[in-house]
């Protein structure tokens, strides 16, 4: 038994060292695309970037040198020695410098950052709680009036696209009721530290983006909802109400538990997923996040800072991936020896 | 250890009820009308008694053990009264509780055990858990009661420190079903209501778990209430059996009397048509006809229908009570000329004494016979499944599960072997293997001399086709309702072999063949049958279908994996025959697969076929069915006959011939003789050596892989390795 015992860990160390190796193989993938793109695009991106570069008076020999500086690919060198120190400088957490804000592109994406993860983790948080809150008391009262509002609600939520949910909040709460900043991330006039009206003024600010992300919440709710009618239905409930335990224990410890057990994987893709809605949505709203740099560097043909914040997205989600996997097995136990 | 507080009256008094049930019905509303589902019943529980109830599904037996805790899931109604008598104190109206009055009586007085101990445990939390928040929830002592369940577990031969700290996922089947029995005890019930707990389980666990059920009782002091539907099992420990039929007790009385004197045709007939290992395979006969839909419960006696005896008045009038003598009860206008009637086996095998040599299908196979050339042949057969692995593994050493392990073993035109052993012992996986549908990691499975792997790749002489192999070797499954189509109607399924293979026959000859087919198989009439969709259909009649479709191929082998096991009791014989007459139509061998040493007996003497016994991967005994039950040489052997239940056979040899009720982990098996760890016999030799098949002198059909059969082997003079371990699962007197 102590044998047994030993080798079902080292099986969990093996399983997990396996997941990390494929999210950094992921994260490699995606390196070597980016180069692949920048390198072989049709369109020439680097010769567009030194004929631009050109066009502006400096000579071309310089203006390689800046390319090569700007984006961390030495466009003369052979393939796999510049693949090679591209992905170096890219290991190094050096992305490149952003031509429209000659800055390295770390720094920019490093300061905007906070501002996304802020709207997401609040989205999430609270469009999930909203969600499962919602999605057990259509369970409860599953077939009454109040599930049947609940759904429809919810499946209303669940087919608006955020952005247009994003613009109708804008339109009323913004502009006609004037509640709530028609854009911008932080107060203009407040000076940035801890006092309270910058505070409330971020909270103001990012109010709406969060509230149009509530649109998951529909999604989230069905799921619930149908979680828990399963787990009602099952065995060990009955057992439990026989065995005379509180209503407490049994709605939040047997019920709830388990029902949520499958939301916790939909709930980290999902923050993944919100990474990428946040381009849109940060435009909509002149949220200078990670999104809003991402789509203004398209614009500008700043395309070192675009391809950073495709990799920070990317990795984000890898991330976000990884975690949900090499944590599911403290949620949910059967998942810790059979995976 | 500890006792629960009444240690008064170990004896049961005549006329001393714990629970008495009077006029309980139980209804649901329907689209179709109301539902009744337990229709008027009139029962007494007697203190310290094991009462065995017996019924088919759908007769409402789950109905009345939920009755009994007032624990009818909604929208189902119970009405009537059901009195329950405590130790001391006054009688209580179960059906008159308060919810706060029903949280005493649930758990504390009256406790259950359900039939899926799989999912009655919350998957997220530790086996400890629910005995904590069950105590805390009664508002007991915790440590005392650990302390106690600690005691409970040790008793049912479990770890406790294991078990507790354990998921329930972590558990094995039986090992879960024996940690629900301890929850249920844990507070201390006097009445203990069981519904199904073993239906899940293998041969061997269930007998282990009926024997641990009787010591619990002397132990615990309880009241059992054992429901189940097959007969034999509770026949071992009730005082009382009841028989359940639509939904009503039709016969009550002492199991001695219920099983020998049956006063009801419905006991009777059900009596015999059940397999079992004693009684003439001839005597065996199936009910006819199906149990009544609750919704239109016939007027009179609800067995009339079925009953041979029925006259008008039992169309008529609904059969009160009669008393047959003593306290058996049994609800029939002719329980004095139903025991003539209808002779049970043991009758019939007096009467067969003397024309021993006139039995029926018994006789060899012609074709198996030395010279024969075998229809598919095993050799050394090995199937190793690697557990799932992902990338960046691949340099680790896997896990494997050695599902069949140097099996060889053949099958001759028109031959039929049966596959016994427990679940999870690789039976299935060769059976597969062998009709070509997992491919053996080992050894070479051969169709007429063609290694059919071999033809697969290619590599074949050309003489025979891949095609042609894979349409005479034909399966069908454990579960017909999953293995049809449920979109496609019985006429598409089919027409597909027939399409395939016989491309001659044009839309109206296919339809003509299915047609007579189905009449065939007692489907009638078959035009209505055609046009229905699986879920139509009774688990009976899908079965049929999926047998019919293997059939078309006109396969040479059909391997059949518990074609019997979801059927109810009463209709398990008649599928067998079914199945015996249909290889004379169509000159197959079959293949079957059976966790069920009865239902192999009945197949494999009905055919004049073998019994093989499947052990972690091994084929350890091999033999025609006689040699098998009444002469086995394998331990194991042993030790599913033992466990078999016997219908009104005094086992008075109760000591039990495994040591180890839990199976060992196949990921891991043990070395040598892989029996070696459960069995009695075990020796230091076999812990070292792996026993080939040795051939029994007696029978040239008939083959062991254990030591014991070679009267000279070293076997003999090697220390015994038993004595250190202390026997387990064994009765304490």
């Amino acid at each position: 038994m102590i044998l047994n015992k030993y080798a079902s860990t080292m099986v969990t160390i093996d399983w997990r060292i396996r997941r990390l190796g494929q999210a950094v193989f992921t994260v490699w993938a995606v390196i070597t695309l980016s180069f692949a793109l920048v390198r072989m695009l049709p369109g020439n991106m680097m010769g567009a970037m030194i004929t631009r570069l050109a066009r502006q008076g400096i000579n071309p020999a310089r203006a390689r040198e800046l390319v090569e500086y700007r984006m961390t690919i030495d466009p003369d060198a052979p393939l796999l020695p510049a693949y090679l120190s591209y992905v170096s400088e890219t290991l190094q957490g050096n992305l490149g410098q952003s031509v429209f804000y000659s800055r390295p592109v770390v720094d920019v994406l490093a300061e905007a950052l906070p501002w996304t993860l802020f709207v997401l983790s609040w989205a999430v948080f609270i469009s999930f709680f909203i969600g499962i809150s919602i999605g057990a008391l259509m369970a409860y009262w599953e077939g009454g009036k109040l599930d049947i509002g609940l759904t429809s609600y919810a499946v209303l939520m669940g087919s608006i696209p955020f952005y247009v949910l994003a613009i109708l909040l804008l339109i009323f709460l913004s502009y006609r009721l004037g509640w709530f900043p028609t854009g911008g991330r932080q107060p203009i006039a407040t000076d940035p530290g801890f006092n309270l009206t910058y505070i409330s003024g971020i909270v103001t600010h990012a109010a709406l983006p969060v509230l149009s992300m509530l649109v998951a919440s529909g999604v989230a709710s069905l799921g619930m909802r149908g979680n828990s009618i399963r787990v009602l239905g099952e065995d060990y409930l009955r057992v439990a109400r026989l065995r005379g335990l509180s209503d407490i224990t049994i709605s939040t410890q047997y019920v709830a538990r388990n029902a949520v057990l499958p939301m916790y994987t939909t709930l980290l893709i999902s923050i993944g997923e919100m990474f990428g809605g946040s381009i849109v949505l940060e435009q909509v709203f002149q949220y200078r996040g990670v999104g809003w740099y991402m789509l203004s560097a398209t614009h500008q043909r700043d395309y070192p800072l675009m391809m950073g914040g495709f990799m920070v997205i990317t990795v984000a989600m890898v991330i976000a991936l990884l975690l949900a996997d090499l944590t599911y097995g403290y949620v949910d136990p059967r998942a810790r020896r059979s995976q | 250890m500890t006792v629960s507080e009444t240690d008064y009256q170990p004896e049961p008094k005549q006329g001393d009820s714990i629970l008495e049930i009077r006029n309980a019905s139980v209804t649901f509303d329907m689209d179709r009308g109301e539902s009744r589902v337990l229709d008027d019943v009139d029962l007494d529980i007697e203190r310290n008694e094991i009462l065995g109830v017996v019924g088919e599904s759908g007769s409402g037996k789950s109905m009345l053990a939920s009755a009994l805790l007032d624990a009818i899931v909604d929208p189902g109604v119970l009405y009537g009264d059901i009195t329950y008598h405590p130790p001391d104190g006054s009688p209580i109206d179960i059906l008159d509780l308060d919810k706060q009055g029903l949280k005493e009586l649930r758990w504390e007085e009256i406790s259950m055990v359900f039939q899926g101990a799989m999912s009655s445990f919350n998957p997220v939390r530790k086996i400890r858990t629910h005995f904590v928040e069950t105590l805390d929830a009664h508002d007991y002592d915790i440590d005392e009661g650990i302390e106690r369940t600690e005691g409970i577990l040790e008793d049912l031969y479990l770890d406790p420190d294991r078990v507790l700290d354990s998921y329930p996922h972590e558990l094995s089947g039986g090992m879960k079903q024996r940690a629900l029995i301890a929850l249920s005890l844990v507070l201390e019930p006097e009445v203990l209501v069981m519904d199904e707990p073993t239906a899940a389980l293998d041969l061997l666990m269930q007998r282990s778990i009926i024997s641990l059920i009787q010591e619990i009782k002397e132990e615990y002091d309880l009241t059992i209430v054992f429901i189940t539907h097959d007969l034999p099992l509770v026949a071992d420990i009730a005082d009382r059996i009841g028989v359940l039929y639509a939904f009503e007790f039709v016969e009550l009385g002492p199991t001695g009397e219920i099983l020998e004197n049956a006063a009801h045709p419905y006991t009777r007939l059900l009596l015999k048509s059940t397999p079992n290992l004693e009684a003439p395979i001839e005597t065996m006969q199936p009910v006819e006809g199906s149990a009544p839909d609750p919704v239109n419960v016939p007027s009179g006696c609800s067995f009339h229908r079925r009953c041979p005896l029925a006259t008008q008045e039992c169309r008529d009038v609904d059969p009160g009570p009669y008393d047959a003598g003593g306290s058996h009860v049994s609800h029939c206008h002719h329980w004095e000329s139903a025991r003539e009637e209808i002779p049970m086996s043991y009758d019939l095998k007096e009467i067969d004494t003397g024309s021993e040599s006139a039995k029926i299908g018994k006789g060899d196979t012609a074709s198996r016979t030395a010279s024969a050339e075998p229809v598919v042949s095993l050799d050394d057969v090995e199937v190793h499944f690697e557990k799932e692995k992902g990338f960046l593994d691949m340099f680790d050493e896997p896990d494997v599960v050695e599902a069949v392990d140097g099996v060889s073993m053949d099958i001759y035109e028109r031959d039929v072997v049966v596959l016994v052993g427990e679940s999870g012992c690789g039976k299935t996986t060769l059976g597969k293997t062998a009709v070509g549908l997992q491919e053996p990691t080992g050894g070479s499975v051969n169709y007429r001399g063609h290694d059919i792997w071999d033809v697969k790749a290619g590599d074949g002489d050309g003489s025979i086709s891949w095609d042609e192999i894979r349409r005479s070797l034909q399966i069908v499954h454990q579960d017909p309702g999953s293995a049809l189509n449920p979109h496609r109607r019985v006429k598409a399924s089919l027409e597909a072999p027939l399409k395939r293979w016989n491309d001659d026959l044009d839309g109206n000859d296919r339809k003509q063949r299915i047609l007579s087919l189905l009449e065939h198989v007692g489907m009638s009439p078959p035009e209505d049958y055609i046009d229905r969709y699986p879920h139509q259909l009774s688990g009976g009649e899908q079965q049929r279908v999926a047998l019919i479709r293997a059939m078309l191929m006109n396969p040479d082998v059909i391997m059949a994996d518990e074609p019997v096991s979801a059927l109810d009791v009463s209709l398990r014989v008649e599928m067998m025959d079914l199945m015996i007459q249909l290889q004379d139509t169509f000159n197959t061998s079959y293949l079957f697969v059976s966790h069920d040493l009865s239902n192999a007996r009945y197949i494999a003497e009905k055919t004049g076929g073998r019994i093989g016994v499947v052990y972690l991967g091994r084929l350890v005994e091999i033999g025609p069915p006689d040699e098998i039950i009444h002469n086995p040489q394998h331990p194991y052997t042993k030790a599913l006959c033992w466990a078999t239940p016997e219908l009104g056979a005094d086992n008075d040899d109760d000591e039990s011939p495994i040591r180890e009720i839990d199976i060992p982990d196949p990921t891991n098996p043990p070395s040598g003789c892989r029996y070696h760890t459960r069995c009695a016999k075990a020796r230091e030799v076999c812990r070292q050596q792996d026993p080939g098949a040795f051939d029994i002198p007696d029978d040239d059909l008939h083959e062991a892989a254990c030591f014991r059969v070679l009267d000279d082997h070293e076997y003999w003079d090697s220390e015994s390795i038993t004595e250190e371990d202390e026997l387990v699962a064994q009765g304490d007197d």
